[in-house]
């Protein structure tokens, strides 16, 4: 039983581990910070998923653990707080497909986004994986209509980041 | 179209550069031990809560009931002990009942809120503990110099009576002690605690302010 309910759990995660690794890159700056925080999401995860009913998607359900993960539960190493390796926060998209205007834009797109809060980041995070407000709010734990204004002020926020 | 929108048109790009772990990756993860806030505040708290039951317990010694027995004090600090066990067992049953609520599903502000709750839980058994401990052995300490004649049969009491002034002293002293264990028992969790927390309350905080 408990092999299978393993079996189970390890295929789905790595199905959807596209997700963790996102978080990782939106909360960490190196790739060792990235690696710690992928495997205590990955325990989180786990110590959680018997409670998994399958009530609501595997990846919804997995947003919410490991975003509570990556804002709540993960304490960043000093090191990584002084760390800021350009390259590896970097937003990276298949070179070939885009000329290099466009992947510049994008790149200073994803570090302004990290510049932001904790929290403003896990908004921005959930409304570029298309996520509904309805969604956010309730991964959040608050009001729908107060998402959507935070992310009125933090697309403001941005664009000041962008056009100093 | 605004910046943001621009990203999230080329967010699914970025997928074919993220990492790619196997099966077996994962498979060894799930068996490591975590590193979360959430282990370490447990792990802290439990040993808070041993050293102060183990330090009311020590403290009791043989000497000590003897003591007590001779300023017929005995029933009473046993009536205080039990009292006090009740409270202790209380606070343990409370700040189980607060860690088992810590949840990784519950929403991220649920989340925040219920892991500082059992940490307040363990803040105010210590400040129970400190309050408590420190106005018993006030009282204690009072009884203590009025019946030392008493207890020593001494027949020139002068020497062995407190005036005003040796009291002025006493309470100084004992206040000076008092102070320095505080600060010290203070800068010990602002350390620890501002270390753990700190980012979790900045988080709670901002959550929070969004609700006003």
């Amino acid at each position: 039983m408990k092999k299978q309910l393993e079996h189970e759990f390890v295929s789905n995660l790595e199905k959807h581990q596209n997700i963790v690794h996102k978080i990782c890159r939106m909360y960490t700056n190196d790739k060792d910070s990235h690696n710690d925080l992928f495997q205590e999401i990955t325990i989180q995860l786990w110590n959680a998923y018997p409670k998994f009913r399958g009530d609501s998607k595997f990846s919804t359900w997995m947003y919410r653990v490991a975003l509570n993960t990556a804002i709540t539960l993960y304490r960043k190493s000093k090191k990584e707080l002084h760390t800021q390796n350009y390259d590896e926060i970097s937003f990276k998209i298949k070179a070939e497909a885009y000329n290099d205007e466009v992947e510049k834009q994008l790149q200073l797109m994803y570090k302004a986004v990290k510049e932001l809060n904790d929290i403003d980041k896990a908004l921005v995070f959930l409304y570029l994986e298309d996520q509904s407000y309805r969604e956010i709010s309730e991964m959040l734990g608050i009001s729908e209509v107060n998402a959507r204004v935070k992310m009125n002020r933090i697309k403001k926020t941005l664009r000041n980041i962008l056009n100093p | 179209m605004d910046e943001l929108e621009f990203l999230k048109q080329n967010w699914k790009k970025q997928e074919e550069n993220l990492p790619r772990l196997s099966y077996d990756d994962i498979y060894s993860m799930i068996w490591k031990k975590s590193s979360s806030i959430v282990k370490w505040i447990f792990v802290i708290s439990i040993v808070e809560l041993l050293i102060s039951t183990l330090f009311t317990i020590f403290m009791a010694d043989a000497n000590y009931w003897d003591q007590l027995e001779q300023l017929h004090l005995k029933k009473v600090t046993i009536f205080v002990y039990v009292i006090s066990y009740l409270i202790t067992f209380y606070f343990i049953y409370c700040f189980y009942r607060n860690y088992k609520r810590i949840s990784t599903t519950d929403d991220a502000a649920t989340l925040m809120h219920n892991i500082l709750r059992t940490r307040k839980t363990v803040r105010t058994y210590i400040a129970y503990v400190l309050i408590s401990t420190g106005i018993y052995y006030l009282v204690i300490g009072y009884l203590t110099v009025q019946n030392h004649q008493l207890i020593q049969n001494i027949e020139d009491t002068s020497k062995y009576t407190f005036d005003a002034m040796d009291w002025v002293k006493f309470t100084v002293v004992f206040g000076i002690i008092l102070a320095v264990f505080l600060l010290a028992l203070w800068l010990f969790y602002r350390l620890i605690y501002g270390i753990l927390l700190r980012r979790l309350k900045k988080n709670y905080r901002e959550l929070k302010r969004l609700e006003i």
